[in-house]
């Protein structure tokens, strides 16, 4: 009967409905030979006929529509013909001799006629009942036809139709059932027609009865239903229709999800926080002065929770400032556009507190209309952009919902930075400065400008991608639901569809769930559709959905792992009711296996076990526990190498079992000191950061030292001893006085070092000493701590080597360019000597011009050039000191230059003269 | 060239100091004209590397000793970047294709096909074939030894193949069966003497035979070893003393430390300690098959009777999950645990029989 209730609810109007009944009623008019008869027997009886219905269908406007219907019907009689089918065996003990195959024939032959009648349909059996149910829609009036006879029919429901009412036609059906009844009357009947009739009449009877009562009950719990979903009538006339389809197959999260803010389970200090901060955007939305607001949300929540007035004060001291952080913000002034501070409200939480649905129903409160992004959409960069702007932007001008929108993003830690960068860019928007506004505003600048509130909605408020939009969001985290609230509202549900379930089940329901309202429904629903009308915690605890597949913390597990569960700790998965030695092992066995698996990252949980193991207070002289347990630490290894080397990715599922190894293995009574695992990510570290310093030892190694040693070679056998031979003793004296050994001694060392490219890097201590350090560091890789110190050593003398290194490299560095091109270099020696005398010459030479200029023809103040005066005969005769003493300084192959400054040298006055 | 080691390194087949038939046998080889892929193992510090470099030169002449070092880029299928270095000269390239990690596949099949695929141009001063020698096969994957393969097979005509590694244990057999395979074993006490003792002479040092032969043994007769630490001998003190310490690797001295420690006592605690030092041994680079298999020379010194054969035992078993798994740590602490429990009773046994 599913397929029929689905059927039936498409149709939403009255007519419909009654549609079937109605054309029961028209079927039985059809079959009876007496119409007359029929008034009785039901409220719509004598209605209509076929022939006249007939006639009306193909004028009909609605063609379609009334196809449709058609289908319907025909499925429903399907159904209906069913039970014609069967009824007869039921009613055997009244009339026995009836067969079902009599009948059939029966209705078959009486169906042939009517096929006459509609030449374009099929000669199924039903066809003939088709044309009815369409026509009785037509004639079924709400008011009173104007002309006519009708019938009035009134529901239990009080509401009322009218049926036209038509009495000619019924004789000639009644002929046209004569004539495959004096047909079938060839053979003979056990029981005479009209008993047959009285029979068959009686049941039909009875089934219409049984029908209306059930359309009836239908009717009046979809009354109830309305009743429920209190006031907002529009609303609910939306959802009615939805509500009513697929009853059965609908989720009951969905069919009992709040429809209002009263009924919203989630805390009601975090429900008033958001009402509150959607309740600022009134000012720029709906253009409210802001002073109603305050006064208006506070006579609200207050009324509105006082179910539960002191919610918010349940735990005053952990949240009073973060309380009043919230309250602060939520008071604060708006900015220059009138819009609140934090344009967006971020909710957090786990899954199945109800975030999504507060956010929707609070918008609708407050009277905006939901747009929805989550992630079932496309949330690249650009898409999301389109659709930010889309619902802040617009606004539906054409249907019902003319309210402004509110845009809610669901899901949006899994978005990409990209999209939440874009969502910033949408918050921070300026409205192109202030001069731009008010010239703008003809122009409609300002649509640019973000004027609606947007809610977003995660999970995980610390995904990276979200951290600069926590700093411009109103932040609000849930809590978690009460369980009592929570209990309460499934018990609510359970009673609504006929479940017992009391409320210490439902409170470990809630448990086992975590407090998660979907899961415990889900759970409900499932534990319903599976036939159980009764539950009792033990049912509960036995199923095994509901627990959720959430991860806990590292910490938690390892908790978890190493600590055995106290016996009164009433964990789900560790069955109370049985006693603690019988079934305890196993179903702990059970509790980590599924703590582990949930967790998923097992390289890091079998780091943290590894790590922790040996500190815990577990008895074992005999450390037969510890190697069991390094056997399974070595056991996952190779399951981890398989896994990761092969893809053979099946093998994950045995990686949990370590957990519940080291669990039967370390459990303690006492609380576990757990210490987070580094020394793993330590070690690997340092292996890199030595590896890498005897790369680059081995980089610049010369080629042929490089092709006999190897990475492997060099830790193991060279190194140590290589730093023990540079080491040798040096007298601390300056290496000029060194005596020809400990020259060649030296240069060996030097030579050494140079081809194993070490080399001593003046370094600075933290405490401002300086230390020559061995540079690429490979004292670090093969020096290790708790062993005698190796001989060092002092600094004096590796600044010695340093710098005899310097030397050294240089004269190779000479060497091999000698080598290269040794001709050009043999050149530029012999050129060496010569230039610098030219350079010298050069250089005097410049002195000279320098003096000489000064020998330029004289100007006098005018610029005219002086005549030559007497006095100039006898300047050239005896020659101007000063170009005189030019040319000598010159020529002469003394010279002096004087340098500013002081110097030590030895003193003595020298004077020009004598030096000429 | 400054190191003993370097400076003193035979250059040719016929100056070897030990092993002089299979010296003279490489050299027959040689003079065949041709000759197969070789397959060179042993101990290290055993001379393998000298070995090959001589038959390289005795092969091409003393053109083989100019060496240079070349990075070259090998882009991966997956276009990830493999940096390599290989040292090469006219007529051979050595690459050691386990520097890059797990990618090593790669470096087979672009690297050495190509250079196996290109012909050598002036054949007549030349042999016809080049020579690739790949050092640390042992350390190839899997995968890369499947791609050596066909390599091997197909431009047999244009390349031979010198393999370099430490055992064959790890060579897969279709490349053994298809090198020939030559063993270099370690010299003997007396050769490891007898080299020190000339290069010594070479040095103009007078090296006692007493503390040569020490050294030889300290030294667990790898050559390299050996005259690395004649030299730091040398450098600490010179005219050499018969009774001088000789300075020994730092890896070594602590890897015995830590054996004293898990003998001296048994117990979580000092498990813990062990952990950390096995930690710093494997920070250090130092091979994890390499400190298992020092620690269980170091822990079967204080074994005695049918123990150390189940240590022994326990120690290959461990090895083996060692080589198969990827955490080295937690297979040399199950070796130690392992050791500790079974000393332990083994002790507590020896206590009981004392007391009845």
């Amino acid at each position: 009967m599913d397929e029929y209730d689905e059927l039936f609810e498409i149709q939403d109007d009255f007519e419909d409905q009654f549609a079937d009944e109605l054309e029961v009623m028209a079927q039985m008019e059809a079959e009876s030979p007496k119409p007359g008869k029929r008034q009785k027997q039901g409220p719509g009886d004598d209605i209509s006929d076929i022939e006249h219905l007939l006639s009306e269908q193909p004028t009909t406007p609605k063609a379609k529509r009334q196809k449709q219907e058609v289908g319907v019907v025909k499925r429903l009689f399907n159904s209906s013909q069913i039970h014609d089918s069967e009824a007869p065996s039921h009613g055997e003990d009244i009339t026995p001799p009836s067969s079902p195959e009599q009948y059939d024939h029966l209705q078959t032959v009486r169906s042939a006629p009517a096929v006459l009648d509609i030449s374009g349909f099929d000669t199924i059996p039903e066809s003939p009942r088709r044309p009815p149910t369409a026509a009785v829609s037509l004639h079924v009036l709400k008011r009173p036809p104007l002309e006519g006879d009708y019938i009035s029919v009134t529901d239990s429901s009080g509401s009322r139709v009218y049926l036209r009412q038509k009495e000619d036609t019924g004789a000639k059906v009644v002929e046209s059932r004569m004539v495959p009844n004096s047909l079938g009357s060839l053979g003979l009947l056990a029981v005479p027609i009209g008993v047959l009739r009285e029979a068959e009449a009686d049941r039909r009877h009875q089934q219409v009865v049984e029908e209306s009562q059930r359309l009836t009950e239908l009717l009046t719990s979809s009354v109830n239903d309305v009743l429920v979903e209190t006031e907002s009538r529009e609303e609910e006339e939306d959802g009615d229709p939805e509500d009513s389809e697929g009853r059965s197959s609908r989720l009951w999260v969905d069919r009992f999800s709040p429809r209002h803010y009263t009924e919203l389970l989630s805390d009601d200090f975090t429900n008033r926080c958001l009402l509150k901060w959607l309740k600022l955007w009134d000012t720029v939305v709906f253009g409210k002065e802001r002073k109603t607001r305050p006064v208006r949300s506070d006579r609200q929540a207050p009324n509105q929770n006082s179910s539960k007035p002191n919610q918010a004060n349940q735990n005053p001291n952990r949240f009073k400032t973060k309380v009043e952080l919230t309250e602060e913000i939520l008071e604060a002034e708006l900015d220059q556009y009138k819009r609140p501070k934090f344009k967006v409200a971020l909710l957090s939480g786990p899954p199945g507190l109800g975030k999504t649905t507060l956010a929707h129903i609070i918008a609708k409160h407050a009277g905006y209309n939901v747009v929805e992004i989550n992630a079932s959409d496309d949330r690249s960069a650009d898409v999301f952009q389109k659709r930010i702007d889309t619902a802040t932007q617009m606004k539906s001008v054409l249907g019902a919902n003319e309210r402004p929108n509110c845009l809610i993003i669901d899901e949006i830690d899994g978005a990409p930075t990209a999209a939440i960068n874009i969502l910033l860019a949408t918050l921070n928007k300026k409205d192109s400065g202030e001069a731009g506004a008010e010239s703008g505003k003809k122009k409609k600048k300002k649509e640019s400008l973000l004027l609606r509130p947007i809610i977003c909605i995660c999970n995980d408020l610390y995904v990276p991608a979200l951290r600069p939009l926590r700093q411009q969001a109103f932040l609000l985290n849930f809590p978690q639901t009460q369980p009592s609230r929570l209990a309460q509202r499934l018990a609510e549900v359970s009673l609504r569809q006929g479940m017992k379930v009391d409320t210490g089940t439902l409170m470990s329901l809630c448990e086992k769930t975590d407090n998660d309202i979907r899961s415990c429904i889900n759970t409900l629903q499932f534990l319903h559709s599976r036939g159980h009308k009764q539950l009792n915690a033990k049912t509960i605890q036995c199923v095994s959905v509901g627990q959720k597949d959430q991860n806990k913390g590292f910490f938690h597990l390892w908790q978890e792992i190493f600590q055995l569960p106290r016996t009164k700790r009433k964990r789900i998965g560790e069955g109370f009711n049985e006693a603690p030695g019988s079934g305890g092992g196993a179903q702990r066995f059970q509790n980590i296996l599924h703590l582990a698996s949930s967790s998923g990252e097992y390289e890091k949980v079998s780091q943290g076990l590894y790590e922790n193991y040996l500190s815990m207070r577990v008895r074992d002289p005999n450390l037969h526990t510890t190697c069991d347990a390094l056997d399974w630490l070595g056991f996952s290894d190779r399951l981890n190498h398989v896994i990761m080397h092969g893809q053979n990715f099946s093998l994950m599922r045995y990686l949990p079992f370590l957990s519940v190894t080291f669990h039967f293995l370390f459990a303690h009574t006492h609380v576990p000191r757990i210490s987070y695992p580094h020394s793993q990510q330590e070690a690997s570290s340092r292996l890199l950061s030595s590896r890498n310093a005897l790369i680059s030892m081995l980089a610049d190694i010369p080629p042929s030292i490089r092709a006999r040693i190897s990475q492997l070679k060099l830790t193991l056998d060279t190194l140590t001893l290589l730093l023990d031979i540079i080491c040798p003793k040096l007298r601390p004296v300056n290496p000029q006085l060194f005596s020809s050994r400990e020259k060649e001694q030296m240069h060996e060392l030097i030579d050494t070092m140079l081809a194993y490219n070490l080399s001593y890097r003046q370094d600075r201590t933290p405490e401002g000493q300086y230390t020559y350090v061995l540079e690429p560091r490979i004292e670090e890789v093969v020096r290790f701590p708790g062993l005698p110190p190796r001989r060092q050593l002092t600094y004096q003398a590796k600044q010695t080597i340093s710098r005899e290194m310097e030397q050294e490299k240089m004269r190779r560095a000479e060497q091999l360019m000698l080598q290269r091109n040794p001709v050009a270099k043999r050149e530029e020696k012999k050129d060496a000597r010569p230039t610098t005398t030219r350079n010298h010459q050069q250089r005097l030479e410049n002195i000279v011009k320098q003096t000489t200029v000064e020998t330029r023809p004289e100007v006098d103040f005018f610029g005219r050039a002086v005549a030559p005066k007497p006095l100039r005969a006898s300047d050239s005769g005896e020659k101007c000191p000063v170009l005189a003493m030019g040319k000598a300084v010159g020529n002469s192959d003394v010279w002096f230059r004087f340098n500013e400054g002081m110097s030590n040298a030895v003193r003595r006055n020298v004077y020009i003269r004598e030096l000429l | 060239m400054s190191l003993w080691v370097d400076k003193y390194r035979p250059t040719s087949l016929g100056k070897l100091d030990y092993h002089k038939d299979q010296a003279s046998q490489l050299k027959n080889l040689v003079q065949c004209g041709d000759f197969p892929h070789l397959l060179v193992y042993g101990p290290s510090g055993a001379g393998k590397k000298t070995r090959i470099m001589c038959l390289l030169r005795e092969l091409y002449g003393a053109g083989v000793e100019k060496l240079r070092i070349e990075h070259q880029t090998i882009v991966a299928p997956s276009k990830k970047k493999i940096e390599i270095n290989t040292i090469a000269s006219n007529y051979h390239l050595e690459v050691n294709p386990s520097d890059a990690g797990n990618q090593d596949r790669v470096v087979i099949q672009e690297l050495i096909k190509t250079v196996a695929q290109s012909q050598q141009i002036q054949s007549s001063t030349q042999r016809e074939f080049k020579v690739v020698l790949l050092t640390e096969v042992d350390r190839l994957t899997k995968d890369a030894q499947h791609a050596l393969r066909r390599t091997m097979e197909k431009y047999m005509a244009t390349c031979r193949l010198i393999l370099y590694s430490n055992s064959t244990s790890k060579v897969i057999g279709p490349i053994r069966s298809r090198c020939l395979a030559i063993r270099v074993p370690l010299p003997s006490t007396e050769e490891v003497c007898n080299v020190l003792t000339s290069v010594c002479k070479k040095e103009g040092l007078l090296l006692p035979p007493e503390l040569a032969k020490q050294i030889s043994e300290k030294s667990g007769r790898n050559l390299r070893k050996a005259l690395l630490m004649c030299e730091a001998c040398r450098v600490q003190q010179y005219p050499f003393s018969v009774d001088q310490d000789v300075p020994e690797t730092d890896w070594e001295a602590y890897l015995r430390e830590t054996a004293n420690a898990i003998v001296s006592q048994q117990s979580p605690q000092r498990l813990l300690e062990v952990r950390a030092r096995l930690y710093e041994l494997l920070t250090h680079c130092i091979p994890p098959d390499i400190i298992m298999k020092g620690l269980v020379r170091e822990l079967l010194n204080n074994c005695d009777g049918h123990l150390k054969t189940e240590v022994a035992h326990m120690a290959a078993y461990y090895e083996h999950r060692l080589q198969l798994g990827n955490k080295a740590i937690y297979h040399l602490e199950a070796f130690t645990a392992k050791f500790m429990a079974i000393y332990k009773k083994f002790m507590e046994d020896g206590l009981d029989a004392m007391m009845f």
